[in-house]
């Protein structure tokens, strides 16, 4: 059975009405095991999506085809699973059924009929992603007792639907399913796929080119294998009239939590965090108190891992109001770094938007900014990822210039890894 | 023994520290070093609306209390479940009330990392003047400093209440008789509590424990409602009768009271730096043990306040305990001890905060009549 910790990193001292509490909680699963030896234990479901419009040229439609037969081959025996070819509407490829359970458990011969399907596999017509979103939802309510839904999503355009209807999609599988969301070559929307893959806790990347398909579909395969914890909640408690500000997570990825609220009790709320392998994620909580006078002690929140109904760890974020200066002016290190990492996610985001839509004043700061920020914070990914995209003239200070000619590849992977984070020696 | 200025050892005996050359003679009640706020336990906030007037305290380790600040559930972390207040530990904040007319609360406060304060009451019969009514307000304030003096100050308060529980002999019949009977009574009171802090001391302890005593032994009798007050050290007894000046019954032991008697201002003489420096005390290297003795037959309602130094840092005056008494507003002794816990906290809570309470309705027919006979010196 996975065990999980979790470990607070803050400066409790708060000055003289003070008010605002923040905390890292870093929160570890261990002995998570598999899909099929953790509490999964063989109920775990994956749907693989392939964008099969006209879009999708010769190479891309073979490596596509190439990295889908592969991600089958990861698929551990007695996993259930389904292979969804997507273009204006989706069409289930694999298995072949059209009543009843829509999805066959793994072995060696379901898994060489699922790769004969996709190896058929041919590009033509639109992309309408809502219906593949919807078609995968319906493949895992066709299983009864799935605990853990997962999918991949591979396209290389952008969504050719009316306005809506892709948002309705998303919320309609938030929380029901994850997905994990690739885009091939340069023509797709990073906001788009963001948005899918952010709903529905997963990833989201940029595969430049063909020969990459593989081994990111090998990667995610395996990774979503190596999850033996189905879906864990992170619980917050915050005292009687406190009010949370925000619950981030802040590594891996950054990840804001802080809508996704669901009411335990009236003091406690619960933020999906999704399947767990054995590994480690940062979580940043605010907290706002009321203050109390110097000297006195009081909880700020209770952070608790919960599965269904069980909480498996908690962690207590304090506030100590003290009148010494030197103890209340320091900020956490912890707090401090992934505070300066999830300002440079917002960063690069915003300095992207911008630079696309003409606003090149604008991009300069926000792009200098993230520059310096990831100086500071020791993110190199996003140092090298940013100086494809401008020339630096002075990084601490954050100035630089936008570069005439970019790939439009190093753009769109800056972007996609913009909420990555890096941790920092603790 | 290490010096309490600059915390070089001692030498077995020494008045003076070789290493800073200040005297150590007062050492067990010297002004206690600048906490660092940041490395102590965090008290618990005090408000006079921590409970509802009139109802019980819970019986200390009964269970699970609620919480001291909302009366929610506390978790089993320590914290309330509901407001997030640290709860104290039963040592660190314990209430008792015997019967409905008398109560104490005995509080860490703010700036100590533990309770060094003790309390031990006992009560029977009214205190609305139907007779019968007795109350014992024991009160040690542990030196700061020193080995488990909280440990040593809880049992000796304990002790020193378990030899009144009966009431005061009445002697042969004359007062001289009936005063040394009394006398005798209290001095085994105070052997008690010396026993059992001196059983506490641990072996070879370079700093035993010690601590004040101070008890109000409150009973009806023919001649009127008698007030006995016997004191060691700085802990104090007070009588606050309703609308009239409080007086001070107990004499301190205390630099600050030796210079108040020569002449200085008691404020001045208060918070100077020997202010808090003591004299007498009870633990294994006590002076001596005899307790100053006063007695006092009251008329009129007030309030019998039986109190450690960590409440009358901020109201030594008599007329400042009874604003405080007037600003409470209550005859409930609960509610009365709540509030002036919380107005110490709330001035500071430098120090640990016992506050005993009796309240008394009598209308007594007696007229006053004040007797003082102070067995020592």
């Amino acid at each position: 059975m996975a065990e999980f910790t979790a470990t607070v990193y803050q400066n409790e001292f708060l000055p003289d009405g003070g008010t605002d509490v923040n905390a890292i909680v870093t929160v570890t699963c261990t002995g998570a095991g598999s899909v099929t030896s953790g509490s999964g234990s063989a109920t775990a479901g994956e749907v693989i999506i392939v964008d099969t419009s006209g879009s999708m040229g010769p190479a891309t439609m073979a490596a596509a085809r190439q990295a889908a037969m592969t991600a089958v081959g990861e698929i551990v025996d007695g996993v259930w699973f389904a292979v969804v070819a997507g273009s204006d509407r989706a069409m289930l490829a694999y298995p072949q059924v059209s009543a009843g359970p829509g999805m066959v458990q793994a072995n060696d011969e379901t898994r060489a009929e699922a790769q004969r399907a996709i190896d058929r596999f041919a590009g033509s017509g639109g992309t309408a992603m809502s219906t593949w979103l919807d078609l995968a939802g319906q493949l895992f309510g066709s299983i009864e007792g799935l605990t853990q839904r997962h999918a991949i999503l591979l396209t290389d355009g952008e969504n050719r639907e009316d306005a809506g209807k892709l948002d309705a999609a998303i919320q309609r599988a938030t929380g029901y399913f994850q997905c994990d969301c690739r885009g091939a070559g340069t023509d797709w929307q990073v906001e788009e796929l963001r948005r899918i893959s952010t709903a529905l806790l997963g990833t989201v990347d940029i595969i430049p080119s063909p020969d990459q398909m593989v081994a990111a579909f090998q990667q995610m395969m395996q990774a979503s294998m190596a999850c033996g914890v189905a879906d864990a909640q992170l619980r917050v408690w915050a005292p009687q009239g406190a009010q949370v500000l925000f619950v981030r997570q802040v590594a891996p990825t950054v990840e804001d939590l802080t809508a996704r609220r669901t009411a335990v009790n009236p003091l406690t709320g619960s933020y999906p965090t999704g399947a767990w392998s054995d590994e480690s994620r940062d979580y940043h909580v605010a907290v706002r108190v009321a203050a109390k006078a110097i000297g006195q002690e009081q909880l700020a929140a209770r952070v608790q891992v919960a599965i269904g109904d069980d909480v498996l760890t908690q962690a207590l974020v304090k506030a100590t109001w003290s009148g010494d200066s030197e103890l209340t002016a320091k900020i956490d290190q912890q707090v401090a770094h992934y505070t300066g990492q999830t300002e440079l996610a917002a960063m690069i985001q915003e300095g992207l938007a911008a630079k696309a839509a003409g606003d090149e004043a604008t991009a300069t700061t926000k792009l200098g900014r993230a520059v310096q920020l990831a100086a500071a914070t020791g993110n190199d990914e996003a140092t090298s990822k940013l100086r494809k995209v401008v020339d630096v003239e002075n990084e601490a200070e954050g100035t630089v210039k936008l570069k005439r000619t970019v790939d439009k590849a190093d753009e769109m992977a800056l972007d996609t890894a913009s909420t990555k984070t890096t941790r920092i020696k603790k | 023994m290490n010096c309490p200025h600059c915390a070089e050892p001692l030498a077995d005996g020494a008045a003076f520290c070789e290493a800073c050359g200040k005297p150590v003679a007062a050492a067990p009640a010297a002004a206690p070093a600048p906490v660092d706020v940041s490395q102590e336990a965090s008290p618990f906030e005090m408000t006079a609306a921590t409970r509802a007037p009139g109802t019980r305290a819970a019986a200390v380790g009964g269970g699970p209390r609620p919480c001291l600040q909302c009366g929610a559930v506390v978790g089993p972390d320590g914290y309330c479940e509901s407001c997030g207040t640290k709860q104290p530990s039963e040592r660190d904040h314990f209430r008792e009330q015997p019967v409905p007319w008398v109560a104490g609360v005995c509080d860490r406060g703010i700036r100590h990392t533990r309770n060094e304060d003790a309390m031990a009451l006992h009560a029977t019969g009214q205190g609305g003047g139907q007779g019968g009514g007795r109350a014992v307000l024991v009160v040690l304030d542990g030196v700061s400093n020193t080995d488990d003096s909280h440990l040593a100050s809880l049992a000796g308060s304990k002790a020193a209440r378990d030899v009144l529980l009966t009431p005061l002999p009445a002697g042969m019949g004359t007062d001289e008789s009936r005063n040394a009977a009394v006398a005798r009574v209290f001095g085994e009171s105070v052997q008690a509590a010396q026993a059992a802090i001196v059983a506490l001391t641990p072996a070879g302890s370079t700093k035993p424990p010690s601590a004040t005593y101070v008890v109000a032994v409150l009973e009806d009798s023919p001649a009127g409602r008698r007030l006995h007050v016997a004191n060691i050290g700085d802990s104090r007894a007070y009588w606050l009768p309703d609308g009239q000046p409080g007086v001070q019954l107990s004499v301190d032991d205390s630099v600050a009271q030796a210079q108040i008697a020569a002449g200085m201002d008691r404020k001045a003489a208060e918070e100077g730096p020997q202010g808090h420096a003591i004299t007498r005390w009870l633990g294994i290297d006590a002076p001596d043990l005899v307790p100053h003795l006063t007695e006092t037959v009251l008329t009129g309602p007030g309030w019998v306040l039986v109190c450690s130094d960590g409440l009358w840092n901020y109201a030594s005056d008599p007329a400042r305990l009874v604003e405080q008494v007037a600003a409470a507003a209550t005859t409930d002794p609960m509610a009365l001890a709540v509030a002036l816990v919380g107005f110490a906290n709330g001035c500071g809570g430098m120090d640990n905060i016992t506050v005993a309470l009796a309240r008394v309705e009598q209308e007594a027919a007696h007229t006053e009549a004040t007797t003082e006979g102070d067995t020592h010196g």
